[in-house]
């Protein structure tokens, strides 16, 4: 990306999100939702599924294609300027990969470079180099030849991600991008996503249901209520990752988890969160 | 068969899953074939219906033969015909499919585009496309500008709305991850969505091109002047029904033949559809 990536600022002002119900009415699924983040960090939204959170994701990146067109009320703004559009700088990670199951590895992490955007923004042999390196770093160069077919779910997820890593985001919004893969692969992916963060600094923004996840990698969690999602708590965890095992049965731990636990009990209704462990 | 069989109690006679080994399928093939040869050679052989309506097996043979090779005139009637129709298939198919591809992409790719042709699509699918061929000859004549229009016709109202249904089948995900990812729209449609309906869109003009074979003997018909329905047609005029079943035999097999091989090149194309 052209922009310094060490300088991002994303924020969501008094942003209010209805849908019209195909059988008539409204349903309100964000509610006055203040929110900024000015550093590149993890960040996680925690709330049950179905809250909302995927929603207010789509509109950290300006506006996505599918499902919002633009927030009711309130205002996005990226850097400081109003944002109406989807925004060039954020790239999201879906749960659901949607790789090309007729291309390689290799074309796939090198897919958004058939796009007159990015063959404008980066030279043909940049885009090659930063492959190879990303391919590199996902643990796929080996693999690179093979088709999505010949890969496990949680290789076809590190694809996804790669896909995304490539264009050097300074906003990179996660949708439960883990959700589907089974507890260890899980336990892989999160180590796998602090190691690029660590080398790669941008601004995540990581939608889950897991109260674990949360806690293990993020810099600052935001808990969000039920629909309509409210922000019901927000704390930063200043534990240096990789957190260990140690670390999560520790006294800081257990009662940051009970204090999300307690926060989303308290909001009532409907919708589900999960603890491993 | 005894009565412990008809129960089958583990399976082994009746389970709709089974997988046969290629070998037993090629068998059971043949034996159906041969039941049905043998039938009809009793039938016509054994003086139960007269030569006028049933030639016999070697008649047809012979007919065959015949066809394929006349000493007298140093030609061969069967390979002209069969040139002329396979001629005017693969124009009326190059057509179809430079034309009706395109408009069923831009059908699924667009629902407006899609709520204002399909109403003008889709009835035609399940209509009489033949009672339109003498509308046809009023507009077009008895040339062969009608005959590939027919074909055409015939054809198309069946690929336009299966390309559209393949285009419409894409997964969501495939266009949304190309937009998120800065793809224009139509670059999300190239890149992201096109890709993944392409075989079922190869499935769409392996079958719309299959149609044509039913109908090229109409559009051949009129003004008989060419191709296998003149041929049959000419030859149901004298009565000759072992020509007429030999040039019925001959479109069967050029119409498996074109499913055959339009197959086997869709899943060279696309290998990765079976994974």
């Amino acid at each position: 990306m052209t922009a310094d990536p060490g300088h991002v600022r994303v924020e969501l002002r008094e942003i209010v999100q209805e849908y019209a119900r195909p059988e008539g009415g409204v349903v309100r699924v964000v509610d006055g939702v203040d929110l900024a983040f000015d550093r590149p960090g993890i960040n996680m939204l925690l709330g049950p599924s179905g809250c909302g959170k995927s929603t207010l994701l789509r509109l950290l990146g300006g506006v996505r294609p599918i499902g919002v067109t633009a927030p009711t009320s309130g205002t996005v703004l990226i850097d400081g300027e109003p944002c109406t559009g989807a925004h060039d700088d954020a790239v999201m990670v879906f749960q659901r990969y949607a790789n090309r199951p007729d291309l390689s590895v290799r074309e796939n992490v090198a897919f958004p470079f058939r796009f007159g955007l990015w063959r404008r923004r980066v030279p043909a042999a940049e885009a090659k180099a930063r492959v190879d390196q990303m391919l590199e770093a996902v643990g796929l160069a080996e693999k690179a030849a093979l088709r999505p077919a010949q890969l496990s779910g949680g290789q076809n997820q590190r694809v996804a991600l790669a896909r995304a890593l490539v264009l050097k985001p300074r906003i990179l919004l996660l949708d439960e991008p883990f959700g589907a893969l089974d507890a260890q692969t899980r336990e892989e992916m999160q180590t796998l996503l602090v190691k690029l963060w660590e080398e790669q600094k941008c601004l995540i923004v990581f939608v889950t249901h897991d109260v674990t996840e949360a806690l293990l990698l993020g810099d600052r969690v935001i808990v969000l209520s039920t629909q309509p999602a409210r922000i019901a708590d927000d704390f930063t965890i200043p534990e240096p990752r990789p957190r260990s095992a140690l670390w999560q049965r520790s006294t800081e731990a257990t009662q940051l988890e009970e204090r999300v636990l307690r926060q989303l009990h308290a909001s009532t209704g409907k919708g589900q969160v999960r603890v491993s462990v | 068969m005894s009565s412990d069989q008809l129960s089958d109690p583990d399976g082994i006679m009746w389970n709709p899953y089974l997988e046969l080994r290629p070998r037993e399928r090629q068998i059971w093939g043949v034996i159906a074939v041969f039941c049905v040869l043998l039938l009809w050679a009793v039938l016509s052989g054994g003086g139960f219906v007269g030569p006028a309506k049933l030639p016999t097996p070697w008649a047809t043979a012979n007919a065959l033969v015949t066809l394929s090779w006349d000493p007298d005139r140093g030609q061969s009637l069967l390979l002209t015909a069969t040139l002329w129709s396979l001629s005017r298939v693969l124009v009326a198919g190059v057509l179809v499919v430079v034309l009706g591809v395109p408009a069923g992409v831009l059908m699924g790719a667009s629902p407006r585009i899609n709520a204002v042709l399909s109403p003008l699509v889709d009835p035609f699918r399940s209509a009489p496309v033949v009672a339109l061929l003498p509308i046809l000859v009023m507009w077009l004549g008895i040339g062969e500008a009608m005959k590939i229009a027919f074909l055409f016709l015939g054809s198309v109202v069946y690929l336009i709305p299966m390309v559209r249904d393949a285009v419409l089948a894409v997964p969501q995900g495939y266009w949304v991850s190309p937009r998120d990812l800065g793809a224009t729209p139509w670059e999300a449609v190239r890149h992201g969505v096109l890709p993944m309906a392409k075989p079922r869109i190869a499935d769409a003009i392996v079958v719309s091109v299959s149609v044509m074979w039913t109908y090229i003997t109409v559009a051949e018909y009129v003004n008989a002047k060419s191709g296998l329905g003149q041929l049959i047609q000419n030859a149901r005029r004298f009565s000759a029904m072992d020509q007429v079943f030999a040039g019925i035999f001959v479109i069967i097999a050029l119409a498996l033949v074109t499913y055959q091989s339009m197959t086997a090149i869709k899943r060279r194309l696309y290998p990765w559809e079976a994974e």
